[in-house]
Formats: structure tokens, sequence, C-alpha cells
């Protein structure tokens, strides 16, 4: 697993990627602005700039600077006495070294000294509470948000973002105006969370049952990209989930965009309307994928297992091999044990049909999306966020449509048609 | 079966470091296991689900199987023959707290083939070694893997609260004659507040454990938000716990460190009354910083710089321990024995620990490294760099007194270069990878986030250090049976253990020691210049 080949390309990569930062740092104002105007008109892929220093990540944030600037001093200072001490330390170890094997006592040597005693107490005394005030200048900075800061609301939950707009619009990116103070409300549908980007050295956990803050301002634009390119693409900042939350937390990591604020207006107003342009016909196949992408960390569609049912037909587990979720819904075969409506049937089909909890297998998946605690699959928990206020009955059709069709999609959610299958 | 129904405070003593290097083997490994995982972006040799097995077992069993054991055992070995005792002032409630440790370690372990984890993924608990709520609340972690932890941690914190009392009985009323508390040695003090400490942070998690049990078997609400509980509030239970442990690990290597650099330094510690009153200063202030931890959590201006401020405080007192014992060597015939190596490399390792600490304690900077690696690297500089190299300090300068051998000084030396340069191979790095944005607990990352380098690095130090730990267990056995004849006093020191017999009788002493002075065994060896003109 670790092998030299491995570890001499890891380095010619990383010379390489310093080389590349280096030649980027020239341009790089001329390229981001240009690659922000064109935004929406194609996506802009661009090389990250590796730009930050050994210790810090690129500093992208108006308060950033400050906060490095603390840092490296305490670093500086850190240095300082790390080799000063160890300095001592190999001198002592060098000066007072036994020599020879006859073991000597040198009657007059130290025991005490009051000077100095004092010195070491009181001089580091003083130090610290010098750089603690100088912490507590940055940290009012950094917890007192501007009175005009633009609001987003975000929600976390086992393991997703969802940043929620002024105007409506939901985005599972962050993305944020340039050049204005921007105020994250944060809560939690579930367990404990963490909102970090390095970038912007803005950190704060995200608590169920009260809503945290946290503030930034970004002033440079970095272009953005469509949700389905995520994986690969090198724009923008990183987003990571910092607190444990769970099986799948590495995996609750996204991006942060920031627009000029021309672009930034029209990707909100853009980003509220989406669903209401899709075509009806097309409903399934364009907006299916698109909000597929917030269940995909749990729910499969190729069949293999995961934290929650497979859409397709799973391979174990209680409902191996009974079909896909629209097969098992509509014929009912799905066991199903626990809930806060499990009134003792053993199989969907016990829940579904007229006259009982539900009248068709729509209303079903519907319930499941908005009340996921319910009905709860055979070795399945209650761990699905609720989707109430984030989905409205057009985004629930495309899924159900989706999921009615899921042959006309591959194993990633990418809408194929039927020709391929 | 002799060791079995023992009520020795040396044979229980010695159990307890045996069955805690066990414990350490196992919990090096489920490490090991982690930076295969992590050497490379994107590795799969283990499925996230794991990876949150194994990073809260091993934090768990160094924390609670491994240094707690380890140092109440150094502690049970040495306390009574360090003042003149012939036993612990409760030799039965000793060796209760002993078994509740093993019954407890054992009872987490055995989640690993009797529980169910989170969502039906694993076995073994997957929550953490802190168990934030309400991830460990019946919704979010179903089965019983949970149970096990709240239970193992609860069964063997009782044998520590039982084991602090034994401590503080002891020092304070069993003293041989002429023991003034100012006379004890370092370690005495050491283990004092250490003992003390146990007393007053053990029983806030046991009772915070309980109450967890009570949300998750009886329908209880208190730290379940969604019905007015509050999840906030386990982590101040806990912390208000989990920072006071940190003392309790790291005290009782001070202490090692205390005694040991003397012996080698051929001279008393420099500013005994300084030391102690920084012992003592540490003690008291450990109980007022544990909402440092939480500095991300949004507690208020208030809250944050009260706590901020505090923490700078205890490094205060703690720089005054470095500075004394650089004092200790100054002027000194240093002998670089194994022990001797040991204590120094955690003099410089502990240094970098304690600067760490004070850039995590300013809050704009905690906001860039709290749960990112940069921790990581922080906590295993204080608790690896420093308990770890303390605790190996003790076992080679004190196994010749338990064993009546010496551990063999060319092994010895192999080991500590070995630990050393894995050590810093390893744990250097997760500063760099944690400044630059890598959070902790995280089971893999993606190629392009130039944290690479830095993962591989960490990886390469485990096999180095793995080298070490074996050549330390070789020398185990080879040493016990044909290792050098220690002696009543293979290093010419001056604390009383040393003037009984190697290993020490079930009595300790023959006829109870009087003590003149700091260092009764000097005023001994040296009637013409005993300490006791000094004082």
């Amino acid at each position: 697993m670790i092998d030299l080949i491995d570890l001499s390309s890891t380095l010619a990569n990383l010379v390489s990627n310093t080389v590349l930062a280096l030649q980027d740092a020239a341009t790089s104002t001329a390229t981001s602005t240009a690659a922000a105007a064109t935004t929406l008109v194609e996506p802009v892929v661009e090389q990250r700039e590796l730009t930050g220093d050994f210790w810090l990540p690129q500093a992208s944030s108006t308060l950033a600077p400050a906060t490095d600037f603390a840092f490296h001093a305490i670093t500086w200072l850190s240095y300082v006495f790390f080799f000063a001490i160890t300095f001592v330390l190999v001198y002592l170890t060098w000066k007072y070294r036994q020599r020879g094997t006859e073991v000597k006592y040198d009657a007059d040597a130290p025991v005490h000294n009051t000077p100095l005693e004092v010195g070491w107490t009181v001089i580091p005394l003083l130090l610290v509470i010098a750089i603690f005030f100088m912490g507590f200048k940055g940290y009012l900075d950094l917890s007192t948000p501007p009175k005009n800061a633009y609001e987003i609301n975000v929600t976390a939950a086992q393991w997703s973002w969802n940043f929620k707009y002024p105007n409506g619009a939901t985005s599972n990116n962050l993305v944020v105006p340039a050049g204005q103070p921007v105020k994250l409300v944060m809560r939690s549908n579930d367990v404990l969370h963490s909102l970090f980007i390095p970038d912007f050295r803005v950190k704060q956990d995200v608590v169920p049952g009260r809503y945290s803050y946290l503030w930034f301002q970004a002033d440079e634009p970095t272009g953005i990209v469509p949700e389905d390119q995520m994986p690969t693409t090198a724009t923008g900042h990183y987003l990571f989930c910092t607190e444990y939350c769970g099986t799948d937390h590495s995996n609750m990591h996204r991006k942060v965009f920031v627009l000029n604020e021309e672009d930034f207006k029209e990707w909100e107003e853009t980003q509220a309307r989406w669903l209401d342009e899709v075509p009806d016909e097309e409903l399934y196949s364009i907006a299916g994928p698109k909000l597929y992408l917030r269940c995909s960390n749990c729910h499969s569609i190729d069949g293999s297992a995961g934290t929650g049912p497979s859409w397709g037909n799973q391979t174990s587990g209680s409902i191996a091999g009974l079909g896909t979720l629209w097969t098992r819904a509509s014929e009912g075969t799905s066991p199903i044990d626990g809930g806060t409506r499990d009134n003792g049937g053993s199989t969907l089909a016990d829940y579904i049909g007229p006259g009982k909890l539900y009248e068709t297998p729509e209303d079903y998946i519907r319930e499941s999306i908005y009340n996921p605690g319910a009905l709860l699959v055979s070795g399945y928990g209650p761990n699905m966020p609720h989707f109430k206020g984030q989905l409205n009955d057009r985004a629930i059709d495309a899924i159900i449509g989706m999921m009615k069709q899921l042959d006309q999609f591959d194993a990633k959610g990418r809408f194929v048609g039927k020709a391929a299958n | 079966m002799q060791w079995a129904i023992s009520v020795d405070h040396k044979k229980l003593a010695m159990m307890y470091i045996g069955a805690g290097l066990i414990f350490f083997l196992v919990g090096g490994i489920e490490a090991a296991f982690m930076r295969l995982q992590l050497a490379q972006a994107g590795n799969e040799i283990v499925d996230p689900a794991t990876f949150n097995q194994l990073f809260t077992m091993h934090g768990t069993t160094m924390v609670f199987l491994v240094g707690m054991p380890i140092l109440l055992g150094f502690g049970n070995y040495l306390i009574p023959l360090m003042v003149g005792a012939r036993d612990m002032a409760f030799p039965r409630l000793n060796a209760f707290g002993f078994w509740l440790f093993i019954f407890g370690g054992l009872l987490l372990y055995f989640s690993y083939v009797g529980a169910d984890g989170l969502y039906g993924a694993g076995t073994a608990p997957d929550v953490g070694w802190f168990a934030y709520a309400p991830l460990t609340s019946r919704t979010f972690s179903r089965g019983n893997s949970t149970d096990y932890w709240i239970l193992g941690i609860l069964v063997s914190g009782f044998g520590s609260m039982t084991t602090a009392i034994n401590f503080i009985a002891t020092i304070l009323c069993m003293r041989c004659p002429g023991m003034k508390l100012m006379r004890m040695p370092m370690i005495a003090w050491m283990m004092l507040v250490v003992a003390f400490l146990v007393l007053v942070a053990i029983p806030i998690l046991t009772a915070a454990q309980s109450m967890l049990l009570f949300d998750r078997t009886l329908g209880a609400h208190f730290f379940d938000p969604e019905t007015q509980g509050s999840a906030i509030l386990w982590q101040h239970l806990f912390w208000f716990f989990g920072h006071p442990e940190v003392y309790i690990l790291i005290l009782p290597a001070f202490g090692f460190v205390s005694e040991i650099m003397p012996t080698f330094s051929r001279k008393v510690i420099f500013g005994y009354p300084l030391m102690v009153a920084a012992t003592v200063g540490i003690g008291f202030i450990s109980l007022g910083v544990w909402a440092h931890h939480m500095f991300v959590v949004g507690l208020g201006p208030v809250l944050d710089s009260f706590f901020g401020a505090t923490t700078f405080l205890i490094s205060v007192p703690t720089g005054i321990k470095i500075f004394n014992w650089l004092g200790t060597m100054w002027g000194g015939r240093l002998q670089f024995t194994t022990p001797m190596l040991f204590v120094t490399g955690f003099v410089a390792m502990f240094v970098i620990g304690g600067l760490t600490g004070i850039m995590l304690a300013t809050v704009p900077m905690d906001w860039q490294l709290s749960d990112s690696y940069f921790v990581v690297g922080h906590f295993h500089y204080v608790l690896f760099g420093g308990t770890v190299f303390g605790i190996f300090g003790a076992l080679f300068y004190w196994f010749p007194k338990a064993t009546g051998r010496m551990l063999n000084e060319r092994l010895g030396k192999w080991t500590f270069w070995l630990l050393f340069i894995g050590f810093t191979l390893t744990f250097m790095p997760m500063h760099v990878s944690g400044a630059l944005g890598m959070p902790r607990r995280i089971y893999t990352y993606e190629v392009d986030r130039g944290w690479e380098i830095w993962n591989l690095i960490s990886s390469i130090g485990v096999p180095v250090q793995m080298a070490g730990v074996a050549i330390f267990l070789w020398n185990v056995v080879r040493s016990l049976r044909k290792g050098e004849v220690a002696g009543d006093d293979p290093w010419d020191a001056w604390t009383l253990e040393w003037s009984t017999t190697s290993p020490p009788p079930d009595w300790n002493f023959d006829r109870i020691p009087t003590c003149t002075s700091a260092r009764p065994l000097w005023d001994r060896k040296h009637p013409e210049d005993p300490d006791a003109h000094y004082e």
C-alpha cells in the first residue's frame, strides 16, 4: 500500500502544482474576473489555486488575513520558545553529560534560584495575557456580523447540507455574492454538525435545538459549476462537516462558489424558478436526477446496500430481490418493522390500498419523504431527515416519476434514456 | 491463582500495568489500521462504518484502558514503597478496583461480538470517544453498542474512584515517621493531586453516563433536543470530566520525570517547593478550563473568553515544571540511561504539545484548527510524546525493582530512538494537514486537497513505532529470563523503594524506615553531608 513509486509521484505532483500555482498567481485576478462573467453561459472548470502558504490554505475572506496574522505571530512565538528550550536542553545535556564511568557529584550545583524562578513564572504570564488580548480582538470581529449582511438559511442533516436563499431558492452547494457580508443562520435536523470553510477561516457547530450563526465576506469570485459535475471540479472553496455525525460523516462535504453581484442575482432567480421551467413531460428526466443528488448519499440506484433502502433492486438485507422501490411499494412487498404509524402490519400491503393508511403507493412515497419516521422498512432506522418545506409537490412528482422509470437512469442517477437499456 | 486472589499492592500494580500494555497493543493495532486507510487518498481498506468503530475504540481504549490503568498501576506500586508503608490503606478495596477495571474493559470489547451498531452497520461502539449527544440517542444509535460503551466505562470508572480513595488515604495517613508532606517524593505529590482530580471528575462522567443510559433505556430526555433536552449539556458534563482527565493522564508522567531526572542528573530536583505549588495549581485550574473544547459551539463571548483566559493561565504552572526540569539538569552529572533518554524526550515533546495548546486556546485560531488534524497532532504530543514516553521511562526505571532484573540498555536505546523518530514522523505532519483544513474522523479524502503527502508521512511513521514496541516486548521477555541481576539499588537512587530488596518482600520493609529529609537514602549513604542539614 505504501510504495516508493507513489511517494515519488506524489512529490512530483506537489512540485508541478506549486509551479502551476506560481504561474497562475500572476494572472489570477484577470482570469477569475473573466471566469465569473461567463459563468452562466458555460461551466468554468479551472485549476484550483494552491496559493496558501506552508501552514494555511489560501486566505479568501476579508477577515482571514487578521486570523492569519495572529496565527503566524503565535506560531513564530512558539518557534522561538521551542527552539530556545530545545537549545538549552541540548546544551545542558552536552555540557553536563557524565564523562567516564565514575559517578561524581557537584556539591555546588544549583538547586534553587529565586530570581530565575520568579522570572519564568512572571514572563510567560505576561506573554499569555498579551496573546489573550490579541485573540480576543479577532474573536469579537469574527463573532459580530455586520448589520447589512446577506442572510442564508442552512439546514444540516445526516449527511447533506441544504442552503435556502431569501427569494426561496435552495441549493446543495453554497453560492454567495462577492464583496458583501454573508451571514449563515444554521440549524440541524438531527445530530451535531459543524460547518467549516478552511479558505475563509470560519467554523461553527450546527446544533440541534438551537440556531447558530457564522459570517464572512469573500471578495474574489470563483465561478460556478453545475452540481452533476461536482466530484471532478476544482472550482470553488471546500466546505466540510467537522463534527463527527455518523457513518457517512466523511462524505458530508460541499463547495462554496462566490459570484459577483450580477451573476449572483441571476443565479438566484434561475435557481428559484428552475423547477417551474422544466416541461412537465421532462420533469422526471431533468428534475429527477438533480433532486436525487440529495438522496444519493443514502439511497443507491444500482441495488447496492446503503444507509437507506436502495431505489433499485437491492441485493442484500430484508428487501433483497423484491424489485425496485416502486415495485416494492406498488406490490406492497416491503417488510415493515416500526415507525410512528406502525400498527402491527407486516408488509406494505397492510398499509396501502383503499381504506387503508395510504390510498395509493404515491401517497406512501410522498409521506415517506415528508415524514420518514412514519413507517420503517425492516432493518432500517428513523434516520432520514424530513423534507417538509424543502420539496414541493412538483419536486415530489419528479422524484416519483424517476422511481417509476428507474431503468432509464444509470447507477449514478444520470438520465440515459430508453434506448440505453 | 495466587495472583487472582491477591490483595498485595505490588501484584495488583503489575497486573494493572500488564493489562494496560495488552490494551496498548490492541489500541495500537486499531490506530495502525486507520493510518493504513488514510495513507493515500481514496483508499478503501476499511469501510466508513469500520473506520468509525476503529477511532472510537482506539480513543476509548487508550484513555480508559491504557492510560488510566498503567498510571494508577504505577501509583499502586510506588506509593506504599515510596512513603515507607507495608501496603495501601485498603488492600481489598484495591483488588476490587482492579477487577472492576478488567471487567469494564472486557465488557467494552465484548461489544465486538455481542452488540449491534449504528444503523445495523457494525458491532463495536462507533459514536466517538466523547460520544456527543444526540448521536448517542436511541434514534441515531440503534442496537446496543453504545450501551456497551456506557457500561464498560462506567464500571471501570468505579474502579478508578476506589483507587483514588486508596491513594489519598495512603499518602495522607501512612507515611513513615519523619516523612512530612514537604519531604514526600514528587511522584507522591502528583499522585495525590491526581487522586483528588479522579474523585472530582469521574463521578461527573458516571452521572452523565447514567443520564444517557436513562435516555436510551428508560425514555428520559436529558440530551434529546426534540423534547427540550440539551445536546450541549452532554458536552459540558463530558468535558468537565474530560479536561481534568487530561491532567490525570499527564500528572503521573510529570511525576516519573521528576523522579528519574534528578537521579540521573545526580542532583536534587530544582525548586521543589515551586514544583509542588505548580502541581497543586494545575490541579485547581484544570477544573475550570473544560469549555475550551467547545469554542466552536457558540457559547458567546463571556464564556469563550473566560475559558480562553483560564486555559492560558494553566500554561504558566505547566511552563514552570518544564523550566524546573531544565534547572535540574543545570550543573548536574547527566547519565543517559534509557529512562533518562525517555524523560529528556518527554520534555522536548511536551513543549510542542504545550505550545500547540496555546495556539488552540486563542479562540479565532481555534476556529480554524478545532476538530481538524491539528487537534489530533496536539493531543498526541501531550498524551503520546508526554504520557507514553513518561510511562516507558518509568518501565525501564522501575522494572529492576519489580522483577529483580535489569532491562537491556542497548535494546532500550533502540526502542527510544525508533519510538522518537516514528512518533515525530506520525504526529508532526498532522499539524500541517490540520491547519490546511483536514477534518478529523474522516475515513477518506480526495486527491486535490493538498493533504496527501502529510498523510503518507504520518502513515510511514507507524511501522517505525511498531518496531520500537516490538523490541521493547522482546526486551521484557528476554530480560525476565536472563537479564542482568539488579540488586537493591541499581541506579544509586535516593527514594525509599530502593532501600528494600528487588523484588520487595510481600511486607515491603523488614522494619518501617524513617525519613530525615526529601532524600532519605542519600542521608543514609552520605552521613557526612546529609540533606537534613539543609532543611
